[in-house]
């Protein structure tokens, strides 16, 4: 058995948001542009966070980044009526997107917000090569889920870069931050502080295995009981 | 009991509409259709651009497309409880408001089913809920019941009207071929092909009671059930919104009755209204103690999510429709016909009109405070439905009132058998006040 999970080390975090970027290229994130920013219609399937608690001079700065937590025991699955996001035999949410209605229900039940909805057809920047991911993934039955662009009206999220992992079991490339040239999720890549680790949850040698038993360990929103497979590792 | 006894001759009174029109409705039915085309102007436009054409963001996932969704759910479902409480108990009298309760009832339905196809992303697409339905999706319970409702009513509306479809055809020759296929051929009127379908409508009344509670049931539970929203979250939401339906259904029925009466020269007695009067002034305790339950547990309790949520809808941006919703759709129109002698068919149809306009007011901010809430630090949101969503949601409603409007062409609004008889008449002589 396989559980693709992550985990992010707080402390290691420098808050520079190469991850977000490195999400959006590898994944063909639409853009939004600027009106619609400022409307609320951008996608991240990695978002970045900060918030300011407390007051002056007693201030304390959180920062974060949110992938999909992929939980244990998603919320958003059951409710979608056509069944085009599912969780898959190695414990991705995904999204059909050529099945998938627009409802937007499973972004109703996801407390994370770490669904996006296509409000408009998806735009990429303009420039002499093609800019996007050639990559496609089907599951078995045939859906779209992997990264080739989705089309407008539909609901689309943190996939684990599932194409890098299908790619390497496909070449029989090493999987995980531990291994010496294992695949990992852009963000896990890019991360020039090392902060994010990539595996399986279920392999008692791969690093996501260590960290999420650590005792600075916790997950988002935990009373709700949806059970992530993303962890943090608490700063300080 | 039968009521079909004899076959009956046609009133001219109750007929004339079906033949004559006024240039007043001809003008009606003209503005209508210039909505109607300017609403399709703008579900081109929502087509073309996507939803991204409407109001809709994050957090505001839904918008005004589901909060009128779920509203006229529950004018559907208020609709049925009050047809079938006529046909189930044998109230003789409430025979007259059935058949408009009824209508009003698909009408709503249909309506409701418009405004979720409005709001799905890939409207195309949605043969993929009988394709690949999911049977854990609430909005998969929503849309079989949704179906088995309208079978329901339409069975309902059928066996009922049939004898009317029958006496119009033998009243107005030129149409008669018309009214032989609206009544499926089945144009047997004796009294023993009366009383089946006598029988029938009452084993059908009692199932669409269930039906019409399982409707919104199951439509609050689209919302109840999920954990990540907690204004929704909660047991009481779904006998909440049966609560409200069963007024706002009986709202818009009396205010139809009224408006029949008033411009279709419908006759229904002022009695019948009086006493429908009586029961929304019964309701209108019943929907305020929900309410107050409601409140009361999340201010005790300060659950940090559930009362920010009720902070929002409080007194957050959207308060004023919580504070129209209790001030207008409540507190108003109790005190216009709280005391039995003001209960006059005008003061019972002005307040039946702001209980129905209040309930709208009540969905709002049932769908939007609690989808504005987040659990992580998102800047927060808001939602303002933009040109194209008012102009569709115009169109739908001017739809809406068109159906009503031929349908008041093609068929008698009230049973023929049951207009008032003097007898009747003089029975109720004493509770209805002088001068109305």
């Amino acid at each position: 058995m396989t559980r693709w999970g992550m985990a992010i080390d707080l402390d290691k975090c420098t808050a520079c948001q190469a991850c977000v970027v490195a999400c959006r290229i590898e994944n063909n994130v639409p853009m939004a542009g600027e009106e619609e920013v400022q409307k609320e219609r951008a996608i991240y399937w990695n978002q970045f966070f900060s918030e300011l608690r407390g007051r002056y001079p007693e201030l304390r700065l959180t920062m974060f980044p949110r992938p999909c937590m992929h939980c244990e025991d998603p919320p958003c699955v059951p409710v979608c009526p056509v069944d085009a996001t599912y969780k898959d035999a190695e414990g991705r949410v995904l999204v059909r997107y050529d099945k998938c209605i627009g409802c937007r229900y499973c972004m109703v039940a996801c407390p994370y917000g770490a669904r996006y909805f296509n409000w408009f057809t998806p735009q990429y920047p303009e420039g002499d090569e093609n800019p996007l991911n050639p990559d496609t993934v089907r599951d078995s039955e045939g859906w779209l889920v992997g990264p080739s662009p989705r089309p407008r009206g539909v609901v689309e999220k943190c996939t684990l870069c599932i194409q890098r992992i299908e790619r390497a079991k496909q070449k029989g490339l090493p999987i995980g931050s531990e291994k010496t040239g294992g695949v990992v999720s852009a963000c896990a890549q890019t991360c020039p502080a090392f902060a994010i680790s990539f595996g399986d949850l279920e392999d008692p040698t791969s690093d996501v295995y260590r960290l999420s038993r650590d005792k600075r360990a916790f997950r988002l929103l935990e009373d709700l009981g949806t059970r992530p497979q993303v962890y943090y590792l608490s700063e300080g | 009991m039968v009521v079909y006894e004899t076959e009956t001759t046609p009133r001219p009174a109750a007929l004339r509409p079906l033949v004559e029109s006024t240039w007043r409705f001809r003008v009606l039915v003209g503005v209508l259709l210039a909505i109607v085309g300017w609403a399709l102007y703008a579900y081109s436009v929502q087509l073309t651009i996507g939803l991204g054409s409407t109001g809709m963001n994050a957090p505001a996932y839904w918008g005004i497309y589901i909060v009128n969704f779920v509203y006229l759910i529950g004018l559907s479902a208020g609709g049925v409880i009050v047809a079938s409480l006529a046909y189930v108990f044998n109230l003789k009298e409430y025979k007259p408001v059935a058949r408009i309760a009824e209508l009003l009832a698909i009408m709503c339905l249909i309506l409701a089913m418009i405004f979720i196809t409005l709001d799905v992303g890939r409207p195309e697409r949605l043969i993929n809920i009988l394709l690949f339905g999911n049977p854990l999706s609430p909005l998969v319970w929503d849309f079989i019941v949704i179906f088995v409702y309208l079978a329901i009513c339409l069975i309902y509306g059928f066996l009922g009207t049939r004898s009317d479809i029958v006496a119009a055809m033998k009243a107005i020759p030129k149409r008669a071929r018309l009214y032989r296929a609206l009544a499926l051929w089945y144009t047997d009127v004796s009294p023993g092909a009366l009383k089946k379908d006598e029988r029938t409508l009452r084993w059908v009344a009692m199932a669409a009671l269930p039906t019409a509670v399982a409707l919104h049931s199951v439509t609050a539970w689209i919302l109840g059930l999920m954990k990540a929203q907690p204004g929704w979250h909660t047991a009481l939401l779904a006998p909440l919104f049966v609560a409200s339906a069963i007024i706002s259904g009986l709202a818009l029925v009396v205010v139809t009755t009224v408006a029949a009466r008033r411009f279709l020269h419908v006759q229904i007695e002022d009695a019948l209204i009086t006493k429908l009067g009586r029961y929304l002034v019964w309701l209108i305790p019943i929907d305020v103690y929900f309410a107050f339950s409601e409140i009361i547990t999340i201010q005790y309790g300060r659950e940090p999510a559930q009362f920010s949520t009720l902070q929002d809808v409080v007194l957050g941006p959207l308060a004023w429709a919580f504070w129209t919703e209790m001030i207008v759709g409540l507190l108003i129109p109790f005190l216009l016909i709280v005391r039995p002698k003001d209960r006059t068919p005008r003061r019972v149809g002005i307040a039946a009109f702001l209980i129905f306009v209040g309930v709208f007011f009540k969905r709002i901010d049932i769908v939007i405070p609690s989808l504005i809430f987040r659990w992580l630090p998102f800047p927060a949101g808001g939602y303002t439905p933009t040109w194209v969503e008012l102009s569709i949601m115009a169109g739908v409603y001017a739809f809406g009132i068109l159906f009503i409007a031929i349908f008041a062409k093609l068929f008698p609004l009230v049973p023929l058998e049951a207009e008032p008889d003097v007898e009747k008449e003089a029975a109720h002589a004493e509770t209805v006040p002088a001068g109305t």
